[in-house]
């Protein structure tokens, strides 16, 4: 009898636990249309106004004044989002909106003019607001973040759905920066009431988007819903789940099915090219031009690396087509400039001129006084992948072919970011994607200030230069605003040889069986917009 | 063991966590990485990275920062986390649950195959059950975690789907966690009860238990097991605390949100306080494990003192 118990338990164990397995490992949950995600890691806030890296909850569950779309010739616009209509005036410093109706929060709260006010007005207040630079244009923003205002003399609430937003100095790059989930509105009602818990308790964290934030399990998985109140089209996903995993977890439940899109640039690129480069995925793969800017960045500060003519020794000595061919099977294009493919004012004046020159290189470095070369550092981030490591590996040899001596001194991210941002790093290799389709998101956080020229370690010394940068923000005639970015990225770039413009990537996904369409978001983050995800 | 021995052990355990507070809090400071520029990334300026600082009070002095710090950790306040925004102690009370079922779960999975097979190995020793055993143990202590866990997710959940690829709460999605967690330890008491076991068998006692009647299997499970296990016990109670506090690699290739997790968040943002808070909870399971293998040691055998 005993016997018999024993087995009888042992069997109802083993049942249970399959049971427990079976219906995760299917992914299965029931008729509705689940989309299944996965994270490489799990964001720290649901505060878009807290955070510079998490973007997937402003996307999804909130709604900016505008977005950005991107054409099929690759270009992007700004279109209405909350903001139905809107007018600039003709000195560039007055914007008036009229707020698309009957848009409401998930809960039910109305959305108001007033509502975008005290958006903008904690962007600025909050202690810890990292987003300050988005709206600090806005005319009175200096004043109440000093404590010398109550209110954001700026924005005139005209009624509910109509306001102004008038600017200290005009700059054209703002509604590019409206357009960004880093300036999604909020309810002025939902966040009082919800104080602290705002941004961090999902029943209390309440947009406007397609949908709601149902669950996040810190350092599990974040679980949305379709938010039924939502003002655009319903998406077609009605609940999506995404998992924090680690990448070869990832993989493994991608190729059993139990994931619905793949982002390839969380996998080793090893794995990517054995299992997804085989011609068994062509047709799931999702391929988008990543607006980003890799970039070989030189410290002026460093000597010899203050020499103009050793920095464009440099550039001409770096096989950047090789680079881009070995170590990114030539999924990408090469840039000669500062603003990637793609970025309002992209100019192709400025594109074909750089040459992989290595004899060349030589003789300006002979020019220079650098005949016998030198020794220099290249600094690397340990955490940016294999791909990166192997990219500075190949920079070293080709500089080692023009007489340089690199070496390579890796750093853990906490370390280099330090190192980075004190103007010290010799030099490094990076990518910058944009926040926003606006050269100035680029042009001005590497160049446009003397603490934006050590923060990002180039030290470039040219005050005129700096402030050209500074005063094309103001440029409001379109064509006079794109000659001049234009004839500062030829300077920075072809006479002073600020940095050696690498290529932009293209940025692959892998979308599984139950997924119809998929449109990743305009830069080619990793984030999604989910509603952009139509499942079959 | 004496009252005032554990009273002794126990202020023991204070002072380690004072020393374990000043030097975790000197380390992290010493060590390159600004944790406001971690945080904030790429994507701001100057003026960004001064106000945050400011606002985490990192622009006060290393002796006010450390006493504030003291101060807030006597009343059981551990501050709060630079990036999650919440109180440390919260947040270690929400993840250690999940450590916790992961590292019991694990322990009796690694106890049970290591004392069995130990056992097998010392009494049938030089034959197949003791080759196969031994083999198994060694593989045990000498494959890396991170391996055992890859292993496990594609036969168990890829290639057969008994169980779930990472944790989602379920009871099922903890058998694999803990199978690689307790992996090592397993291998490790598997061993160690072998030679336990066997110096005991070797002992007169055993001869004079059969003389009287008692049968082989009777003698080993009655008086050389209890004899043997004195320092498996000890083993157990630090192997259960090292698994209390270091589970990181478990955690993060399973997805479980535990301290581990935590901890390894922690030192890669640079969040001070909360990885202060993660190594001084660590510390405390570990002085606590130590006291308790004393203390059950002096429980089994009294001719040792806990003090």
């Amino acid at each position: 009898m005993k016997k018999v118990f024993s087995i009888l338990l042992i069997t109802a164990m083993v049942l249970s636990l399959t049971a427990c397995g079976s219906k995760n490992a299917g992914g299965a949950d029931g008729d509705e249309k689940v989309l299944r995600l996965a994270l490489n890691a799990d964001i720290v806030s649901m505060d878009a106004h807290v955070t510079s890296n998490d973007y997937i909850v402003p996307m999804n569950v909130f709604d900016s004044l505008l977005t950005i779309e991107k054409e099929e010739d690759g270009s992007t616009k700004i279109v209405p989002s909350l903001a139905e209509s809107y007018e600039i005036s003709d000195d560039g410093l007055t914007y008036s909106f009229k707020l698309r109706d009957g848009v409401v929060f998930s809960d039910g709260t109305p959305l108001t003019a007033d509502d975008v006010k005290f958006t903008f007005e904690r962007i600025l207040t909050l202690p810890e607001s990292v987003q300050t630079d988005f709206v600090v244009l806005i005319d009175g923003a200096e004043d109440l973040m000093a404590g010398k205002a109550d209110s954001l003399k700026g924005i005139d609430v005209k009624d509910d759905h109509n306001f102004t937003i008038t600017l200290s100095a005009s700059f054209s790059g703002f509604l590019a920066q409206l357009a960004t989930p880093s300036t999604c509105i909020y309810s002025r009602k939902i966040v009082t009431e919800a104080g602290g818990d705002f941004g961090n308790i999902c029943e209390k964290t309440i947009g406007t988007g397609p949908y709601i934030i149902k669950e996040w399990e810190r350092g599990k998985s974040l679980t949305f819903e379709a938010n039924p109140k939502y003002w655009g089209e319903a998406p077609s996903a009605k609940k999506v789940v995404a998992s924090v995993m680690d990448p070869s977890a990832m993989n493994m439940a991608f190729q059993k099915g139990d994931l619905d899109i793949i982002d390839c640039i969380f996998l080793d690129p090893n794995v990517v090219d054995s299992t997804y480069r085989n011609g068994k995925y062509d047709d799931s793969m999702v391929k988008v031009d990543r607006m980003g800017t890799n970039f070989f960045m030189l410290n002026e500060a460093v000597p010899p690396l203050d020499n103009p003519q050793v920095r464009q020794a440099i550039q001409m000595a770096i096989d950047r087509q090789s680079i881009l061919d070995s170590i990114y099977n030539g999924d990408g294009k090469l840039e000669d400039g500062i603003y990637p493919t793609g970025c309002v004012i992209y100019s192709n004046e400025n594109q074909g001129w750089l040459k992989y020159d290595p004899e060349g290189a030589k003789k300006l470095l002979g020019d220079a006084g650098f005949a016998d070369g030198f020794d220099m550092e290249i600094s690397l981030d340990s955490s940016a992948g294999n791909q990166n490591s192997n990219m500075v590996q190949v920079i070293q040899d080709n500089l080692a072919k023009v007489g340089i001596n690199a070496s390579i001194k890796s750093y853990d991210r906490a370390s280099y970011l330090d190192l980075r941002n004190s103007g010290k790093a010799p030099s490094y290799l990076a990518l910058w994607l944009l926040d926003y389709n606006d050269p100035d998101n680029i042009i001005y956080t590497f160049f446009g200030s003397k603490d934006n020229t050590v923060l990002r370690s180039n030290n470039y010394q040219d005050e005129e230069v700096i402030k050209r940068i500074g005063d094309a923000r103001q440029i409001v005639d379109p064509d006079e605003r794109a000659a001049e970015y234009a004839a500062i990225e030829k300077k920075l770039v072809q006479e002073d040889a600020v940095w050696v413009p690498m290529f932009s990537l293209k940025h692959l996904f892998i979308k599984g069986d139950r997924v119809e369409s998929f449109k990743p978001q305009w830069a080619g983050w990793s984030d999604m917009y989910y509603k952009d995800i139509v499942l079959k | 063991m004496t009252v005032s021995g554990i009273i002794k052990r126990i202020g023991g355990v204070f002072l380690v966590l004072l020393g374990v507070m000043l030097l975790i809090f000197i380390m992290l400071r010493i060590i390159p990485g600004d944790p406001v520029s971690v945080m904030l990334s790429e994507h701001v300026s100057q003026e960004t990275i001064d106000r945050i600082k400011i606002s985490m009070g990192l622009d006060r002095s290393l002796p006010a920062q450390f006493f504030s710090y003291l101060k807030g950790a006597v009343r059981g306040d551990l501050g709060e986390s630079y990036f999650l925004k919440e109180p440390v102690v919260d947040l270690i009370a929400e993840a250690f649950p999940y450590t916790l079922k992961l590292a019991v779960f694990a322990a009796l999975i690694a106890w049970a195959f290591g004392i069995i097979s130990g056992m097998i190995c010392a009494m049938f020793n030089n034959s197949f059950p003791d080759y196969l055993f031994r083999g198994l143990s060694l593989f045990g202590v000498s494959v890396p975690i991170f391996m055992v866990a890859l292993c496990l997710q594609y036969l168990l959940y890829f290639k057969l789907s008994v169980f779930p690829l990472s944790y989602d709460g379920s009871f099922g999605s903890m058998v694999l966690p803990a199978i690689a967690l307790g992996w090592n330890s397993a291998g490790s008491v598997a061993r160690l009860t072998r030679s336990s076991l066997m110096e005991q068998l070797g002992s007169p006692y055993i001869d004079t238990a059969m003389a009287k009647g008692l049968s082989y299997k009777g003698a080993v499970i009655k008086h050389a097991f209890r004899n043997a296990m004195l320092p498996i016990v000890t083993m157990m109670a630090l192997q259960f605390s090292g698994m209390l506090s270091g589970a990181v690699i478990t955690e993060s290739i399973f997805s479980i949100p535990g301290i581990g997790k935590l901890a390894l968040t922690a030192i890669q943002t640079r969040d001070m306080p909360l990885l202060q808070g993660t190594v001084l909870f660590t510390a405390f399971l570990i002085a606590i494990g130590n006291l308790l293998a004393d203390v059950l040691n002096a429980l089994l055998d009294p001719r040792i003192s806990v003090s």
